[in-house]
């Protein structure tokens, strides 16, 4: 029995020391690597490099236009660039690391800047860029990251993000000059403040015949977290960087939370949920909307709807007016004016390039980067795609609500998305009240919730630790 | 109480039933040992008698074999621990490792640090153990297959060729060639990930832990946290009574009223049955997600619905929004039974064309109503052969993640942490694994899933005729 048991522990044994000495043998191995700096400066040659675009550029032929550029410019290099193929909702943290992943992102700086604690994308040298002076100080914080100690810029700004008010102007009263400009500038009051387009609105439902002055769904927070913002809330502490300071019921953010419930009883049950998010287009081109609000790049969905409505290009051009954010009152309620008006800020996007840690071409990539967001290419993106550039010599050159827009974000009255991860988490919870203060103005009797504001304060209060909660708890 | 009500109560029946259950499982665990020690002696009869070719055996596979002279046996056998050497040296070993460290180098990208990636390692290590199990198996069967040529050499009989055995692969062993490439595929495919999703439960995987960071075991904490954390404990015991109020009622909804549109659709008196069949089955060949698209399109204030109720001068109705508890718990379990009712109507119409006429025949001579024709025939029969199909649509109901994430998706409800009154413990886990990143958090959870639909089912089916009675229909 001694000597069969012996050998079966002699096996074993084998085994056994074969595992220490390959775990000895990996754990010396994986210690050993060194780090390289990435961008030397020599431009890689004969490679091809792969950019994911967003899916509006590729329609509208822009990335098309620009890949032939730059494949153009370095070709003498033998550098080229084709589209990615790749869905828009890359997981850059899995796919990368087994060279899946594109070696150019262009994304919101939401997405782009869930990477950079894993050190997925570059720190990119921005001063050497020659758009670093053009971009305002707010752009290049959404791409600010201090990893390890160090602050990095982790992307480069293309486009401003912003909502706008789409409104038909031939839906105006014939006499709003008269009645509806009070200071006499030529511009509507209904489309100046919200107070005005709060009355206008009530008018139009209370006249019956089903149709509406302002309609917008409540439901999505990038839309709608603004009211709050406007009056002292915000979302992370110290400039959107601090995931345990969360502040949507600071300073009077209550009277945004009042806002949004007097805007629900000038519209229908339909801003309470998302139903009339869809069909916003055909309801602004059959005039049963007189305005909405939304963001620059679906201009064309409106349209395209007026269009089939059978209107003319020369009408839609002069009558589908776009306009930034009314202003909205001091007091914090629609039905008073007597405290002046404040800037409605809301809640914006940058987009921009991001490069991939995981590229084999690093400078060819910066090289198209740089290429990417030089002056030229931003104007004519600009022109093709009607984005707001960030460029601000871009945007003044081409004015309107490019430098509307641009000085907005300068000013602070637009509130860049959080770049941290922790952001994921503040939708939910913020759909969830949205949805209940709409659905409050339609509440009746002892089923009314927010009938005053130490109650809406108390409802956003209850959101913020909501937050607190699913970001820390588990952790 | 008369002992014939004692037997038509349906409590004393299921007492006595648990009973039953209950000393069964004593009764396995007490024979536990003796079984043990007859399955054991062999292995102990090869230790003490095993000649000197089978301890050769024992440190070398198939040397003993060579020894006897049996080369293609002995040279596969010791194929088969060249190949896993190689195998273990160049990667297992080190899987296996990894599977206890769980890395110890962070990667990083910015250097070229490649790195450890902790659920690749964890995903890797739990392939390794696989592939030594698998290796202890044939180890085991090298052994055993030595010591069986030393009896017949001993005997002075000629221990079977190789080739005789190879054929007896497709004689009498045919079910071990039969089963031999389903076990590896479920062992791959099957084992591997809910092993996985087990030992996850175990780790501190999810938040700000996600690779390159490196994970670690954190044993029971997660299990800690759901029953101690002040906003976890109370949400979980809600949404856990919800799920199954949920799993039962639309189990019962489902599978009766599929019964009942079949047994309907049965009559002789209903002219175009294949006509009326289609347009469940219509309704079942959609897919589930489109439906409940279109299901939420229809109850939402911008909806057909409320347009005809404010069409008629009636108050748009919140059928799924903020404040519709109920009502979007009823709308849940109509439109869930709206696509499983046809599957049930499908099945009970296969199931009933098999019933034996004459009992209907013998119960109409003896005045049965069509009721207690249905009570005591129908009923038995159906519930007999569908008792496992019922309880996997319990499970299914159980873990029914679509119906509320589409139907009621994205809101969190006071009172509930990251989740709403309408949502099941699958969504639940849902919004904090992809919503929140808590991958640990839900792998525990769905632990717990597990164990009790697993018992609600066992239970069930060790209750339910087609276990006590299976001879009774044979």
């Amino acid at each position: 029995m001694s000597r069969n048991l012996s050998a079966v522990v002699a096996h074993v044994a084998l085994i056994l020391v074969v595992v220490i000495v390959i775990g000895i043998l990996g754990s010396v191995a994986s210690a050993t690597s060194a780090g390289a700096e990435k961008f030397t400066g020599e431009l890689e040659e004969n490679v091809t490099l792969r950019v994911l675009e967003n899916d509006t550029a590729i329609k509208q032929g822009y990335l098309a236009e620009l890949i032939e550029a730059f494949n153009e410019e370095y070709k003498d290099r033998n550098i080229t660039v084709q589209d990615a193929n790749m869905d828009q909702y890359i997981d850059l943290e899995n796919d990368g690391p087994y060279g899946y992943g594109p070696d150019i992102l262009y994304q919101a700086n939401d997405r782009i800047m869930r990477y950079p604690e894993g050190r997925h994308i570059l720190p990119l040298p921005a001063e050497e860029f020659d758009c670093f002076e053009e971009v305002s100080e707010k752009g290049w914080q959404a791409y600010r990251r201090t990893v390890g100690g160090q602050e990095y810029t982790f992307g480069i700004p293309v486009n401003v993000q912003g909502p706008l008010l789409y409104y038909r102007k031939d839906l105006l009263p014939e006499n709003w000059e008269s009645e509806w400009d009070d200071d006499q500038n030529g511009v509507p009051d209904m489309v100046e403040y919200w107070t005005d387009l709060y009355r206008f609105s009530k008018q139009i439902k209370e006249s019956g015949g089903g149709k509406f002055g302002y309609m917008r769904s409540f439901l999505e927070p990038y839309f709608s977290v603004g009211y709050l913002y406007s009056y002292g809330g915000y979302t992370f502490g110290n400039n959107n960087t601090d995931p345990s300071d969360i502040g949507h019921s600071a300073g009077n953010a209550e009277y945004g939370a009042r806002i949004i419930r007097q805007l629900a009883t000038v519209m229908d049950e339909r801003c309470i949920d998302d139903s009339v998010t869809t069909g916003a287009y055909a309801a602004i081109a059959s005039g049963e909307f007189f305005a909405t609000i939304t963001t620059p790049d679906v201009y064309t969905m409106f349209v395209d709807e007026m269009k089939a409505a059978g209107y003319s290009d020369e009408f839609i051009a002069e009558n589908l007016v776009t306009t930034y954010i009314p202003k909205l009152p001091a007091s914090g309620d629609l039905e008073d004016e007597s405290q002046g008006f404040i800037e409605c800020n809301m809640m914006g996007g940058i987009q921009g390039y991001a490069i991939s840690s995981y590229t084999k071409y690093p400078n060819a990539a910066l090289a198209f980067v740089k290429f990417a967001t030089s002056y030229q290419m931003i104007k004519r993106r600009n022109e093709l795609l009607g984005i707001v550039p960030a460029r601000k010599d871009v945007a003044d050159e081409v004015g309107g609500l490019s430098e509307v827009i641009n000085n907005n974000l300068e000013s602070g009255n637009i509130t860049v998305m959080p770049s941290i991860k922790e952001n994921a988490q503040i939708w939910t919870p913020l759909q969830t009240l949205f949805q209940d203060l709409a659905k409050d103005a339609f509440r009746t009797g002892a089923e009314v919730k927010y009938a005053t504001l130490e109650a809406m304060k108390e409802a956003l209060k209850k959101v913020d630790t909501q937050i607190y909660d699913s970001i820390f708890t588990l952790q | 109480m008369k002992d014939t009500d004692k037997k038509a109560n349906p409590f004393v029946v299921f007492g006595g039933a648990l009973r039953k259950g209950v000393a069964k499982v004593k009764n396995f665990f007490r024979s536990l040992p003796a079984r043990l020690k007859e399955k054991f002696a062999g292995a102990k009869e090869i230790l003490t008698q095993g000649n000197g070719k089978v301890a050769a055996s024992m440190c070398v596979m198939g040397l003993g074999q060579l020894l006897y002279r049996q080369w293609a046996k002995g040279i596969l056998y010791l194929l088969v621990q060249i190949a896993f050497f190689a195998y273990f040296i160049l990667k297992g070993a080190g899987d296996f490792i990894g599977f206890f460290t769980l890395g110890i180098t962070e990667s990083n990208a910015w250097y070229g640090i490649e790195g450890d990636n902790s659920v690749i390692m964890l995903l890797m290590g739990i392939l390794s153990i696989i592939a030594l199990v698998f290796y202890f198996v044939i180890y085991v069967a090298n052994i055993k297959d030595a010591y069986r040529i030393q009896c017949a050499v001993d005997t002075m009989k000629k221990p079977e060729s190789f080739k005789k055995e190879l054929a007896s692969l497709l004689g009498k062993n045919f079910h071990k060639t039969a089963l031999a490439l389903p076990i590896v595929g479920v062992c791959v495919f099957s084992v591997l990930p809910i092993v996985f999703m087990i030992v996850i439960a175990f780790t501190n995987y999810g938040g700000a832990v996600v690779p390159p960071a490196l994970v670690d075991w954190v044993g029971l904490d997660n299990f800690g946290k759901i029953l101690s954390l002040g906003q976890f404990a109370p949400t979980f015991f809600k949404i856990f009574a919800w799920n199954i109020l949920w799993a039962v009622l639309s189990t019962f909804l489902n599978y009766f009223a599929g019964l009942g549109l079949a047994l309907l659709l049965n009559r002789k008196c209903v002219r175009g049955k294949t006509f009326w069949r289609l347009f469940p089955i219509l309704a079942y060949a959609v897919p589930g997600f489109i439906t409940l698209i279109a299901f939420k399109f229809m109850f939402s204030y911008g909806g057909p619905i409320n347009q005809m109720i404010t069409g008629a001068g009636g108050t748009a109705v919140g059928f799924l929004d903020i404040d519709a508890k109920w009502t979007a718990r009823l709308i849940g379990l109509a439109v869930n039974a709206w696509l499983n009712i046809p599957s049930g109507m499908l099945l009970a119409t296969g199931i009933l064309s098999n019933v034996n006429t004459d009992l209907y025949e013998a119960a109409r001579v003896d005045g049965a109503s069509p009721w207690k024709q249905f009570v005591r025939i129908t009923l038995p029969y159906v519930l007999f052969a569908t008792m496992p199909v019922l309880i996997s649509q319990f499970i299914a109901n159980f873990n029914n993640f679509g119906i509320f994430y589409f139907l009621r998706g994205g809101l969190y409800m006071d009172g509930y942490f990251l989740a709403s009154d309408t949502d099941l413990l699958i969504n639940w886990l849902y919004n904090m694994s992809i919503d929140n990143n808590y991958y640990s958090i839900g792998a525990a959870i769905s632990i717990i899933i597990f164990v009790v639909t697993s018992i609600i089912s066992l239970t069930v089916y060790v209750l339910s005729p087609s276990y006590k009675q299976e001879e009774t229909y044979q």
